[in-house]
Protein backbone atom coordinates (compact mmCIF):
# COMPACT_ATOMS: atom_id res chain seq x y z
CA UNK A 1 0.00 0.00 0.00
CA UNK A 2 2.60 2.24 0.58
CA UNK A 3 4.52 1.51 -2.59
CA UNK A 4 1.23 2.47 -4.35
CA UNK A 5 1.16 5.99 -2.26
CA UNK A 6 4.66 6.53 -3.36
CA UNK A 7 4.57 5.86 -6.95
CA UNK A 8 1.47 7.89 -7.40
CA UNK A 9 3.17 10.85 -5.45
CA UNK A 10 5.76 10.26 -8.25
CA UNK A 11 3.68 10.09 -11.09
CA UNK A 12 1.59 13.22 -9.67
CA UNK A 13 4.62 15.18 -8.97
CA UNK A 14 6.31 14.20 -12.36
CA UNK A 15 2.89 15.50 -14.38
CA UNK A 16 3.52 18.75 -12.17
CA UNK A 17 7.30 18.48 -13.26
CA UNK A 18 6.64 18.47 -16.94
CA UNK A 19 3.25 21.22 -16.77
CA UNK A 20 6.33 23.30 -15.10
CA UNK A 21 9.20 22.43 -18.05
CA UNK A 22 6.67 22.94 -20.83
CA UNK A 23 5.34 26.22 -19.12
CA UNK A 24 1.82 25.07 -19.14
CA UNK A 25 1.76 25.90 -14.96
CA UNK A 26 3.49 29.31 -15.49
CA UNK A 27 1.31 30.05 -18.61
CA UNK A 28 -2.09 29.15 -16.37
CA UNK A 29 -0.51 30.71 -13.60
CA UNK A 30 0.46 33.99 -15.36
CA UNK A 31 -3.22 34.66 -16.96
CA UNK A 32 -4.31 34.04 -13.83
CA UNK A 33 -1.99 36.85 -12.33
CA UNK A 34 -3.10 39.22 -15.52
CA UNK A 35 -6.61 38.58 -14.18
CA UNK A 36 -6.68 39.30 -10.90
CA UNK A 37 -4.29 42.38 -11.63
CA UNK A 38 -7.21 43.15 -13.97
CA UNK A 39 -9.70 42.69 -11.27
CA UNK A 40 -7.23 44.69 -8.88
CA UNK A 41 -7.54 48.47 -11.09
CA UNK A 42 -11.14 47.62 -10.86
CA UNK A 43 -10.45 48.69 -7.05
CA UNK A 44 -9.90 52.40 -8.45
CA UNK A 45 -13.72 52.57 -9.88
CA UNK A 46 -16.34 52.48 -7.27
CA UNK A 47 -18.36 49.87 -8.52
CA UNK A 48 -21.13 50.12 -5.81
CA UNK A 49 -21.22 53.84 -6.27
CA UNK A 50 -20.98 53.43 -9.62
CA UNK A 51 -23.46 50.86 -10.36
CA UNK A 52 -26.15 52.27 -8.19
CA UNK A 53 -25.85 55.54 -10.06
CA UNK A 54 -26.37 53.44 -13.35
CA UNK A 55 -29.90 51.99 -11.90
CA UNK A 56 -30.66 55.65 -11.29
CA UNK A 57 -30.67 56.42 -14.79
CA UNK A 58 -32.51 54.71 -15.68
CA UNK A 59 -35.65 56.81 -13.97
CA UNK A 60 -35.52 53.94 -10.98
CA UNK A 61 -34.97 54.66 -7.11
CA UNK A 62 -32.13 52.67 -5.94
CA UNK A 63 -32.10 50.92 -3.02
CA UNK A 64 -28.76 50.31 -1.57
CA UNK A 65 -29.49 47.08 0.30
CA UNK A 66 -31.24 45.24 -1.91
CA UNK A 67 -29.77 46.69 -5.32
CA UNK A 68 -25.64 46.39 -4.34
CA UNK A 69 -26.39 43.01 -3.74
CA UNK A 70 -28.17 41.83 -6.51
CA UNK A 71 -25.49 44.26 -8.58
CA UNK A 72 -22.34 42.42 -6.76
CA UNK A 73 -24.13 38.88 -7.46
CA UNK A 74 -24.43 39.60 -10.77
CA UNK A 75 -20.99 40.53 -10.92
CA UNK A 76 -19.90 37.71 -9.46
CA UNK A 77 -22.06 35.79 -11.80
CA UNK A 78 -20.34 37.28 -15.00
CA UNK A 79 -16.80 36.65 -13.69
CA UNK A 80 -17.71 33.40 -12.70
CA UNK A 81 -19.06 32.22 -16.40
CA UNK A 82 -15.70 34.22 -18.14
CA UNK A 83 -13.68 31.85 -15.80
CA UNK A 84 -15.71 28.65 -16.82
CA UNK A 85 -15.73 29.20 -20.20
CA UNK A 86 -12.02 30.33 -21.10
CA UNK A 87 -10.25 29.42 -17.91
CA UNK A 88 -11.47 25.70 -19.29
CA UNK A 89 -10.78 26.56 -22.90
CA UNK A 90 -7.42 27.18 -22.35
CA UNK A 91 -7.26 24.44 -19.65
CA UNK A 92 -7.90 22.19 -22.60
CA UNK A 93 -5.46 24.03 -24.76
CA UNK A 94 -2.42 24.06 -22.29
CA UNK A 95 -3.04 20.19 -20.99
CA UNK A 96 -3.77 18.25 -23.48
CA UNK A 97 -0.12 17.33 -24.56
CA UNK A 98 0.62 16.03 -21.02
CA UNK A 99 -1.09 12.75 -21.98
CA UNK A 100 0.50 11.52 -25.62
CA UNK A 101 4.05 13.13 -24.45
CA UNK A 102 4.06 10.16 -22.03
CA UNK A 103 3.64 7.30 -24.53
CA UNK A 104 6.37 8.46 -26.60
CA UNK A 105 8.41 5.14 -27.25
CA UNK A 106 11.76 5.07 -25.43
CA UNK A 107 9.73 6.19 -22.66
CA UNK A 108 6.67 4.55 -22.36
CA UNK A 109 8.75 1.29 -22.00
CA UNK A 110 10.73 2.48 -18.96
CA UNK A 111 7.43 3.53 -16.86
CA UNK A 112 5.70 -0.10 -17.68
CA UNK A 113 8.94 -1.38 -16.72
CA UNK A 114 8.37 -0.46 -13.14
CA UNK A 115 6.47 -2.58 -10.92
CA UNK A 116 3.50 -0.04 -11.08
CA UNK A 117 0.19 -0.90 -13.15
CA UNK A 118 -0.85 0.52 -16.42
CA UNK A 119 -4.37 1.91 -14.97
CA UNK A 120 -1.75 3.46 -12.14
CA UNK A 121 0.11 4.90 -14.87
CA UNK A 122 -2.82 6.63 -16.83
CA UNK A 123 -4.83 7.90 -13.64
CA UNK A 124 -1.83 9.11 -11.86
CA UNK A 125 -1.37 11.21 -14.83
CA UNK A 126 -5.39 12.28 -14.94
CA UNK A 127 -5.28 13.31 -11.34
CA UNK A 128 -1.61 15.83 -11.92
CA UNK A 129 -3.30 16.76 -14.58
CA UNK A 130 -6.31 18.00 -13.31
CA UNK A 131 -4.76 18.61 -9.93
CA UNK A 132 -2.29 21.60 -12.20
CA UNK A 133 -5.77 23.10 -13.39
CA UNK A 134 -6.95 22.63 -9.62
CA UNK A 135 -4.22 24.86 -8.34
CA UNK A 136 -4.80 27.50 -10.79
CA UNK A 137 -8.30 28.03 -10.62
CA UNK A 138 -8.69 28.03 -6.67
CA UNK A 139 -5.42 30.64 -7.28
CA UNK A 140 -8.10 32.44 -10.00
CA UNK A 141 -10.73 31.95 -8.13
CA UNK A 142 -10.37 32.62 -4.69
CA UNK A 143 -7.80 35.93 -5.70
CA UNK A 144 -10.52 37.34 -7.58
CA UNK A 145 -13.14 36.65 -4.76
CA UNK A 146 -11.08 38.28 -2.53
CA UNK A 147 -10.75 41.62 -4.27
CA UNK A 148 -14.63 41.73 -4.81
CA UNK A 149 -15.31 40.88 -1.61
CA UNK A 150 -12.99 43.66 0.36
CA UNK A 151 -14.03 46.11 -2.48
CA UNK A 152 -18.00 45.54 -1.94
CA UNK A 153 -18.16 43.84 1.07
CA UNK A 154 -20.23 41.38 -0.12
CA UNK A 155 -18.23 37.66 0.33
CA UNK A 156 -20.36 35.51 -1.90
CA UNK A 157 -19.42 31.85 -0.93
CA UNK A 158 -21.72 30.92 -3.96
CA UNK A 159 -18.64 32.11 -6.00
CA UNK A 160 -16.97 29.57 -4.71
CA UNK A 161 -18.55 27.01 -6.21
CA UNK A 162 -17.21 27.55 -9.61
CA UNK A 163 -13.67 26.22 -8.60
CA UNK A 164 -15.86 22.68 -7.89
CA UNK A 165 -17.63 22.82 -11.03
CA UNK A 166 -14.81 24.43 -13.87
CA UNK A 167 -12.41 21.67 -12.07
CA UNK A 168 -15.51 19.16 -12.37
CA UNK A 169 -16.09 20.04 -15.48
CA UNK A 170 -12.21 20.15 -16.71
CA UNK A 171 -12.00 16.32 -15.58
CA UNK A 172 -14.78 15.26 -17.87
CA UNK A 173 -13.04 17.23 -20.67
CA UNK A 174 -9.42 15.78 -20.09
CA UNK A 175 -11.14 12.07 -19.73
CA UNK A 176 -11.85 12.63 -23.47
CA UNK A 177 -8.22 14.27 -23.81
CA UNK A 178 -7.00 11.05 -22.30
CA UNK A 179 -9.00 8.56 -24.33
CA UNK A 180 -7.96 10.13 -27.61
CA UNK A 181 -4.98 10.51 -26.48
CA UNK A 182 -4.30 6.94 -25.93
CA UNK A 183 -6.21 5.66 -28.86
CA UNK A 184 -4.26 7.85 -31.49
CA UNK A 185 -1.60 9.71 -29.29
CA UNK A 186 -2.29 12.90 -31.15
CA UNK A 187 -2.28 16.20 -29.15
CA UNK A 188 -4.09 18.06 -31.63
CA UNK A 189 -6.78 15.87 -32.55
CA UNK A 190 -7.58 15.35 -28.58
CA UNK A 191 -7.81 19.00 -28.41
CA UNK A 192 -10.20 19.71 -31.47
CA UNK A 193 -12.65 17.12 -29.64
CA UNK A 194 -13.03 18.62 -26.48
CA UNK A 195 -13.12 22.14 -27.72
CA UNK A 196 -15.88 20.50 -30.09
CA UNK A 197 -17.59 19.17 -27.33
CA UNK A 198 -17.57 22.41 -25.57
CA UNK A 199 -19.11 24.13 -28.35
CA UNK A 200 -21.88 21.45 -28.92
CA UNK A 201 -22.99 21.93 -25.60
CA UNK A 202 -24.79 25.24 -25.84
CA UNK A 203 -26.04 24.40 -29.27
CA UNK A 204 -27.59 20.43 -27.16
CA UNK A 205 -28.74 22.40 -24.48
CA UNK A 206 -31.68 23.99 -26.70
CA UNK A 207 -33.17 21.11 -25.76
CA UNK A 208 -37.25 21.65 -25.63
CA UNK A 209 -36.70 24.02 -28.69
CA UNK A 210 -35.25 21.99 -31.11
CA UNK A 211 -37.49 19.21 -30.03
CA UNK A 212 -40.49 21.53 -31.58
CA UNK A 213 -38.53 22.36 -34.11
CA UNK A 214 -37.09 18.76 -35.26
CA UNK A 215 -40.13 17.13 -37.78
CA UNK A 216 -38.93 13.70 -37.99
CA UNK A 217 -39.37 11.26 -34.40
CA UNK A 218 -35.88 9.80 -35.04
CA UNK A 219 -34.22 13.22 -35.62
CA UNK A 220 -35.97 13.57 -31.71
CA UNK A 221 -34.68 10.93 -30.79
CA UNK A 222 -30.63 11.58 -31.98
CA UNK A 223 -31.10 15.32 -30.25
CA UNK A 224 -32.22 13.75 -27.29
CA UNK A 225 -29.54 10.90 -26.37
CA UNK A 226 -26.89 13.46 -28.05
CA UNK A 227 -28.17 16.05 -25.20
CA UNK A 228 -27.94 13.44 -22.65
CA UNK A 229 -24.86 11.19 -23.73
CA UNK A 230 -22.72 14.15 -23.89
CA UNK A 231 -20.92 16.15 -21.00
CA UNK A 232 -23.31 19.16 -20.19
CA UNK A 233 -20.13 21.37 -19.84
CA UNK A 234 -23.04 24.56 -21.10
CA UNK A 235 -25.75 23.09 -18.35
CA UNK A 236 -23.08 22.66 -15.45
CA UNK A 237 -21.78 26.72 -16.31
CA UNK A 238 -25.91 27.55 -16.14
CA UNK A 239 -26.25 26.29 -13.03
CA UNK A 240 -23.12 27.50 -11.27
CA UNK A 241 -24.10 31.33 -12.13
CA UNK A 242 -27.55 30.01 -11.03
CA UNK A 243 -26.23 29.37 -7.71
CA UNK A 244 -24.00 32.38 -7.51
CA UNK A 245 -27.07 34.97 -8.17
CA UNK A 246 -29.70 32.33 -5.69
CA UNK A 247 -31.65 31.21 -8.51
CA UNK A 248 -33.59 27.81 -8.83
CA UNK A 249 -32.14 25.44 -10.88
CA UNK A 250 -33.76 22.32 -12.35
CA UNK A 251 -32.14 19.37 -10.84
CA UNK A 252 -28.62 17.85 -10.67
CA UNK A 253 -28.78 15.99 -13.88
CA UNK A 254 -26.24 17.93 -16.03
CA UNK A 255 -23.79 16.43 -13.09
CA UNK A 256 -24.50 12.92 -12.88
CA UNK A 257 -24.51 12.18 -16.56
CA UNK A 258 -21.36 14.44 -17.13
CA UNK A 259 -19.93 12.36 -14.66
CA UNK A 260 -21.08 9.40 -15.88
CA UNK A 261 -19.77 10.34 -19.30
CA UNK A 262 -16.40 11.05 -18.06
CA UNK A 263 -15.94 7.66 -16.16
CA UNK A 264 -16.87 5.36 -19.33
CA UNK A 265 -14.71 7.11 -21.30
CA UNK A 266 -11.98 7.34 -19.17
CA UNK A 267 -13.02 3.33 -18.14
CA UNK A 268 -12.46 3.01 -22.18
CA UNK A 269 -9.07 4.66 -22.15
CA UNK A 270 -7.31 2.35 -19.44
CA UNK A 271 -9.45 -0.54 -21.37
CA UNK A 272 -7.19 0.55 -24.72
CA UNK A 273 -4.07 1.15 -22.28
CA UNK A 274 -4.01 -2.13 -20.28
CA UNK A 275 -4.04 -3.91 -23.78
CA UNK A 276 -1.99 -1.63 -26.27
CA UNK A 277 1.33 -3.09 -27.20
CA UNK A 278 4.32 -0.25 -27.38
CA UNK B 1 7.41 -18.96 -5.29
CA UNK B 2 11.18 -19.59 -5.64
CA UNK B 3 12.44 -20.95 -9.27
CA UNK B 4 16.06 -21.59 -10.18
CA UNK B 5 15.57 -19.48 -13.34
CA UNK B 6 15.46 -15.54 -13.28
CA UNK B 7 13.69 -16.01 -16.43
CA UNK B 8 11.52 -18.73 -18.15
CA UNK B 9 9.61 -18.62 -21.64
CA UNK B 10 7.87 -20.85 -22.78
CA UNK B 11 6.77 -21.46 -26.71
CA UNK B 12 6.60 -17.52 -26.47
CA UNK B 13 5.17 -16.10 -29.32
CA UNK B 14 4.21 -13.10 -30.88
CA UNK B 15 2.52 -12.38 -33.99
CA UNK B 16 1.70 -8.52 -35.12
CA UNK B 17 -0.98 -8.11 -37.49
CA UNK B 18 -1.93 -5.25 -40.01
CA UNK B 19 -5.23 -3.76 -39.05
CA UNK B 20 -6.78 -4.09 -42.59
CA UNK B 21 -4.62 -6.41 -44.68
CA UNK B 22 -4.68 -8.89 -42.17
CA UNK B 23 -0.71 -9.88 -42.88
CA UNK B 24 0.78 -11.27 -40.05
CA UNK B 25 4.82 -11.19 -38.85
CA UNK B 26 5.71 -13.32 -36.38
CA UNK B 27 8.29 -11.34 -34.83
CA UNK B 28 8.68 -13.90 -32.02
CA UNK B 29 8.13 -17.59 -32.90
CA UNK B 30 7.66 -19.95 -30.19
CA UNK B 31 10.95 -19.46 -27.95
CA UNK B 32 11.27 -21.05 -25.03
CA UNK B 33 14.39 -20.10 -23.02
CA UNK B 34 15.41 -20.43 -19.60
CA UNK B 35 17.73 -17.76 -18.25
CA UNK B 36 19.72 -19.22 -14.26
CA UNK B 37 20.01 -16.71 -12.06
CA UNK B 38 23.50 -15.33 -11.68
CA UNK B 39 24.55 -15.51 -14.91
CA UNK B 40 25.50 -13.20 -17.66
CA UNK B 41 23.47 -14.11 -20.89
CA UNK B 42 23.76 -12.65 -23.81
CA UNK B 43 20.91 -12.20 -26.85
CA UNK B 44 22.16 -11.96 -29.84
CA UNK B 45 20.52 -11.76 -33.53
CA UNK B 46 20.34 -9.52 -36.83
CA UNK B 47 18.05 -6.91 -36.95
CA UNK B 48 14.29 -7.83 -36.78
CA UNK B 49 15.71 -11.04 -35.28
CA UNK B 50 12.83 -10.65 -32.93
CA UNK B 51 15.13 -9.27 -29.87
CA UNK B 52 13.80 -6.30 -28.94
CA UNK B 53 9.80 -7.76 -28.74
CA UNK B 54 11.54 -10.55 -27.18
CA UNK B 55 12.67 -8.12 -23.87
CA UNK B 56 9.28 -6.19 -24.56
CA UNK B 57 7.67 -9.30 -23.66
CA UNK B 58 9.25 -9.60 -20.58
CA UNK B 59 8.76 -6.58 -19.43
CA UNK B 60 4.85 -7.10 -20.54
CA UNK B 61 4.89 -4.30 -22.78
CA UNK B 62 3.97 -6.26 -25.51
CA UNK B 63 1.52 -8.88 -24.93
CA UNK B 64 2.10 -12.22 -26.14
CA UNK B 65 0.14 -13.42 -28.81
CA UNK B 66 0.86 -17.50 -27.25
CA UNK B 67 3.07 -19.31 -24.77
CA UNK B 68 4.26 -17.50 -21.59
CA UNK B 69 7.28 -15.96 -19.66
CA UNK B 70 8.05 -16.48 -16.13
CA UNK B 71 10.19 -13.95 -13.75
CA UNK B 72 11.64 -15.00 -10.88
CA UNK B 73 8.59 -18.04 -11.55
CA UNK B 74 6.22 -14.86 -11.49
CA UNK B 75 3.98 -14.38 -14.71
CA UNK B 76 5.82 -11.80 -15.97
CA UNK B 77 2.34 -9.96 -16.80
CA UNK B 78 2.06 -9.03 -12.65
CA UNK B 79 3.05 -5.82 -11.93
CA UNK B 80 4.92 -7.70 -8.75
CA UNK B 81 7.00 -9.41 -11.24
CA UNK B 82 8.99 -6.43 -12.63
CA UNK B 83 9.54 -5.46 -8.92
CA UNK B 84 13.07 -7.26 -8.83
CA UNK B 85 13.98 -6.02 -12.71
CA UNK B 86 16.13 -2.82 -13.75
CA UNK B 87 15.48 -2.10 -17.08
CA UNK B 88 17.74 -0.30 -19.44
CA UNK B 89 16.00 0.53 -23.37
CA UNK B 90 17.30 0.86 -26.69
CA UNK B 91 16.75 4.12 -27.56
CA UNK B 92 15.61 5.62 -24.67
CA UNK B 93 13.61 9.00 -24.57
CA UNK B 94 14.46 9.95 -20.50
CA UNK B 95 12.31 13.74 -20.24
CA UNK B 96 14.84 16.37 -20.92
CA UNK B 97 13.32 18.64 -17.88
CA UNK B 98 14.70 15.93 -15.22
CA UNK B 99 17.78 16.93 -13.69
CA UNK B 100 20.19 13.59 -13.35
CA UNK B 101 19.05 13.40 -9.61
CA UNK B 102 15.42 14.16 -9.88
CA UNK B 103 15.03 11.13 -12.81
CA UNK B 104 16.62 8.94 -10.49
CA UNK B 105 14.42 10.05 -7.57
CA UNK B 106 11.49 9.46 -10.23
CA UNK B 107 12.27 5.82 -11.17
CA UNK B 108 13.05 5.24 -7.90
CA UNK B 109 9.85 5.85 -6.53
CA UNK B 110 8.09 4.41 -8.93
CA UNK B 111 9.84 0.77 -7.76
CA UNK B 112 8.81 1.50 -4.35
CA UNK B 113 11.64 3.31 -2.96
CA UNK B 114 10.58 5.42 0.09
CA UNK B 115 12.16 8.78 0.39
CA UNK B 116 14.86 8.39 2.81
CA UNK B 117 16.56 5.39 0.75
CA UNK B 118 16.43 7.88 -2.91
CA UNK B 119 17.69 10.03 -1.15
CA UNK B 120 21.01 8.31 0.38
CA UNK B 121 20.97 5.96 -2.62
CA UNK B 122 20.65 8.89 -5.31
CA UNK B 123 24.02 10.44 -4.63
CA UNK B 124 25.62 6.87 -4.23
CA UNK B 125 24.40 5.72 -7.86
CA UNK B 126 25.28 9.14 -9.50
CA UNK B 127 29.26 8.21 -8.17
CA UNK B 128 29.03 4.59 -9.34
CA UNK B 129 28.54 5.90 -13.09
CA UNK B 130 30.75 8.68 -13.10
CA UNK B 131 27.98 11.47 -12.88
CA UNK B 132 28.24 13.16 -9.23
CA UNK B 133 29.39 16.14 -10.39
CA UNK B 134 25.77 16.41 -13.29
CA UNK B 135 23.16 15.49 -10.66
CA UNK B 136 21.90 18.77 -10.60
CA UNK B 137 22.29 19.16 -14.25
CA UNK B 138 19.31 19.19 -16.53
CA UNK B 139 19.69 15.86 -18.90
CA UNK B 140 19.05 17.75 -22.24
CA UNK B 141 22.53 18.80 -21.59
CA UNK B 142 24.23 15.37 -21.15
CA UNK B 143 25.96 13.54 -23.85
CA UNK B 144 24.61 10.50 -25.46
CA UNK B 145 27.19 8.42 -23.06
CA UNK B 146 26.63 10.15 -19.97
CA UNK B 147 22.71 9.15 -20.59
CA UNK B 148 23.53 6.14 -20.96
CA UNK B 149 25.55 6.00 -17.97
CA UNK B 150 22.37 7.81 -16.13
CA UNK B 151 20.39 5.17 -17.57
CA UNK B 152 22.09 2.53 -16.30
CA UNK B 153 22.22 3.98 -12.54
CA UNK B 154 18.35 4.17 -13.00
CA UNK B 155 18.41 0.62 -13.54
CA UNK B 156 20.39 -0.32 -10.67
CA UNK B 157 19.29 1.78 -7.72
CA UNK B 158 16.88 0.08 -6.35
CA UNK B 159 18.96 -3.25 -6.36
CA UNK B 160 17.35 -5.30 -8.66
CA UNK B 161 18.20 -9.01 -8.78
CA UNK B 162 17.81 -8.75 -12.73
CA UNK B 163 19.25 -6.59 -15.09
CA UNK B 164 17.68 -6.74 -18.44
CA UNK B 165 20.05 -4.11 -20.83
CA UNK B 166 19.38 -3.38 -24.07
CA UNK B 167 22.57 -2.10 -26.05
CA UNK B 168 23.91 -1.36 -23.06
CA UNK B 169 26.89 0.64 -24.44
CA UNK B 170 25.36 1.77 -27.73
CA UNK B 171 26.70 5.61 -28.51
CA UNK B 172 29.67 5.42 -24.92
CA UNK B 173 33.32 6.23 -25.81
CA UNK B 174 35.89 3.23 -24.98
CA UNK B 175 36.47 4.29 -21.67
CA UNK B 176 32.44 4.85 -20.83
CA UNK B 177 32.02 1.05 -22.34
CA UNK B 178 34.74 -0.15 -19.53
CA UNK B 179 33.38 2.28 -17.14
CA UNK B 180 29.91 -0.09 -17.51
CA UNK B 181 31.38 -3.23 -18.02
CA UNK B 182 33.30 -2.79 -14.43
CA UNK B 183 30.01 -1.54 -12.73
CA UNK B 184 28.41 -4.54 -14.26
CA UNK B 185 31.24 -7.44 -13.26
CA UNK B 186 30.67 -5.45 -9.63
CA UNK B 187 26.65 -6.18 -9.70
CA UNK B 188 27.32 -9.85 -11.21
CA UNK B 189 30.09 -10.63 -8.42
CA UNK B 190 26.65 -10.09 -6.10
CA UNK B 191 24.29 -12.35 -7.83
CA UNK B 192 22.38 -10.23 -10.22
CA UNK B 193 21.83 -11.68 -13.20
CA UNK B 194 22.36 -9.75 -16.53
CA UNK B 195 20.57 -10.40 -19.85
CA UNK B 196 22.19 -8.54 -22.52
CA UNK B 197 20.48 -7.66 -25.82
CA UNK B 198 23.28 -6.50 -28.08
CA UNK B 199 24.87 -6.33 -31.83
CA UNK B 200 28.42 -5.95 -30.33
CA UNK B 201 29.41 -9.76 -30.58
CA UNK B 202 32.72 -9.10 -29.40
CA UNK B 203 31.37 -6.96 -26.01
CA UNK B 204 29.23 -10.29 -25.91
CA UNK B 205 32.16 -12.59 -26.16
CA UNK B 206 34.14 -10.95 -23.25
CA UNK B 207 31.25 -10.12 -20.78
CA UNK B 208 28.69 -13.16 -21.11
CA UNK B 209 29.09 -16.42 -19.77
CA UNK B 210 25.72 -17.73 -21.83
CA UNK B 211 24.47 -16.71 -25.09
CA UNK B 212 21.03 -17.29 -27.45
CA UNK B 213 20.84 -16.27 -31.38
CA UNK B 214 17.53 -15.37 -32.40
CA UNK B 215 17.13 -15.32 -35.91
CA UNK B 216 13.68 -14.88 -37.59
CA UNK B 217 11.96 -14.87 -34.13
CA UNK B 218 13.24 -18.54 -32.93
CA UNK B 219 16.39 -19.53 -31.06
CA UNK B 220 18.46 -20.43 -33.35
CA UNK B 221 21.43 -21.53 -31.30
CA UNK B 222 21.88 -21.13 -27.31
CA UNK B 223 24.62 -22.46 -24.90
CA UNK B 224 27.27 -21.38 -23.15
CA UNK B 225 29.71 -19.18 -24.48
CA UNK B 226 32.73 -22.36 -23.83
CA UNK B 227 30.57 -24.68 -25.71
CA UNK B 228 29.49 -22.44 -29.21
CA UNK B 229 33.01 -21.07 -29.04
CA UNK B 230 34.24 -24.70 -28.90
CA UNK B 231 35.52 -25.21 -32.34
CA UNK B 232 39.25 -25.34 -31.22
CA UNK B 233 42.03 -26.59 -33.45
CA UNK B 234 45.65 -25.27 -34.19
CA UNK B 235 46.43 -23.28 -37.83
CA UNK B 236 49.71 -24.04 -39.23
CA UNK B 237 51.59 -21.97 -41.53
CA UNK B 238 53.69 -23.26 -43.73
CA UNK B 239 55.97 -20.75 -46.36
CA UNK B 240 57.37 -23.07 -49.00
CA UNK B 241 56.84 -26.75 -49.56
CA UNK B 242 56.83 -29.24 -52.27
CA UNK B 243 53.58 -29.24 -54.35
CA UNK B 244 53.44 -32.84 -53.26
CA UNK B 245 53.28 -32.47 -49.43
CA UNK B 246 51.29 -29.16 -50.16
CA UNK B 247 48.44 -31.54 -51.43
CA UNK B 248 48.95 -34.23 -48.93
CA UNK B 249 48.36 -31.95 -46.12
CA UNK B 250 45.43 -29.81 -47.37
CA UNK B 251 43.97 -33.56 -47.66
CA UNK B 252 44.74 -33.92 -44.04
CA UNK B 253 43.82 -30.38 -42.69
CA UNK B 254 40.00 -29.43 -42.09
CA UNK B 255 40.64 -26.08 -43.92
CA UNK B 256 43.45 -24.09 -46.02
CA UNK B 257 43.62 -20.62 -46.88
CA UNK B 258 46.68 -18.31 -48.93
CA UNK B 259 47.97 -15.03 -47.22
CA UNK B 260 50.64 -12.97 -47.62
CA UNK B 261 52.60 -15.71 -49.38
CA UNK B 262 52.05 -18.30 -46.66
CA UNK B 263 49.72 -21.08 -46.30
CA UNK B 264 47.61 -21.73 -43.50
CA UNK B 265 46.77 -25.24 -42.50
CA UNK B 266 43.50 -25.62 -40.07
CA UNK B 267 43.50 -29.05 -38.25
CA UNK B 268 40.88 -30.23 -35.48
CA UNK B 269 43.41 -32.07 -33.18
CA UNK B 270 46.42 -32.26 -31.65
CA UNK B 271 47.75 -35.67 -33.23
CA UNK B 272 46.50 -34.21 -36.89
CA UNK B 273 48.40 -31.13 -36.22
CA UNK B 274 52.01 -33.01 -35.14
CA UNK B 275 51.67 -35.35 -38.01
CA UNK B 276 51.52 -32.26 -40.09
CA UNK B 277 54.87 -31.05 -38.67
CA UNK B 278 56.73 -34.47 -38.90
CA UNK B 279 56.08 -34.59 -42.80
CA UNK B 280 57.03 -30.60 -43.31
CA UNK B 281 60.17 -31.75 -40.69
CA UNK B 282 61.19 -34.34 -42.91
CA UNK B 283 61.10 -32.49 -45.79
CA UNK B 284 63.10 -29.42 -44.39
CA UNK B 285 60.44 -27.16 -44.64
CA UNK B 286 60.38 -24.18 -42.26
CA UNK B 287 57.21 -23.78 -40.09
CA UNK B 288 56.50 -20.17 -40.08
CA UNK B 289 53.78 -20.18 -36.90
CA UNK B 290 51.75 -22.38 -34.94
CA UNK B 291 48.44 -20.86 -33.51
CA UNK B 292 46.16 -22.54 -31.30
CA UNK B 293 42.73 -21.70 -32.67
CA UNK B 294 38.98 -21.20 -31.66
CA UNK B 295 36.13 -20.30 -33.14
CA UNK B 296 35.08 -16.68 -32.41
CA UNK B 297 31.89 -15.98 -31.79
CA UNK B 298 31.13 -13.70 -34.76
CA UNK B 299 32.30 -16.54 -36.96
CA UNK B 300 29.42 -18.75 -34.94
CA UNK B 301 26.78 -16.42 -35.12
CA UNK B 302 27.59 -15.75 -39.28
CA UNK B 303 27.24 -19.45 -39.48
CA UNK B 304 23.75 -19.57 -37.74
CA UNK B 305 22.20 -16.62 -39.50
CA UNK B 306 23.68 -17.57 -43.16
CA UNK B 307 22.33 -21.06 -42.45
Amino acid sequence: MKDLWTASLALIRDTFREAFARKIFWGLFGLSVLMILFFLFLLKIDLVEGGLAAISLFGRTANPATDVDRLVRGVYGGIATFLYTWGMAIAVFASAGLIPSVLEPGRIELLLSKPVSRTHILLGRYVGNVLVVACNIVFLVLGVWTILGAKTGIWSKTFLISIATTVFAFAVLLSVVVFIGVLFESTALSTMVAVALMIMSPILAQTSVMLRLLSSEWSRQIWRTLYYALPKVYDLGKMTLDAIQSRTFEGYMPIWTSALFGAVVLAGALAIFVRRDF
Amino acid sequence: MQSEYAIETSSLTKVYRSRWKRREVRAVDGITLNVPRGTIFGLLGPNGAGKTTFVKLLLSAVHPTNGNALLFGRDAREAEARRPIGYLPENHRFPTYFTGAGMLDFYAALSGMESSQRKKLIPEHLDLVGLDKWGDMRIGKYSKGMLQRLGLAQALIHSPSLLILDEPTDGVDPVGRRQIRDVLTRFEEKGVTIFINSHLLAEVETFCRQVAILHKGKVALSGTMQDLTAGKGYRLSVAQAPAALMEELRTKAASMASRDGLCDFQFATREQVNEAIDLLRAQRCDIEALVPTTSTLEEVFVRTVEK
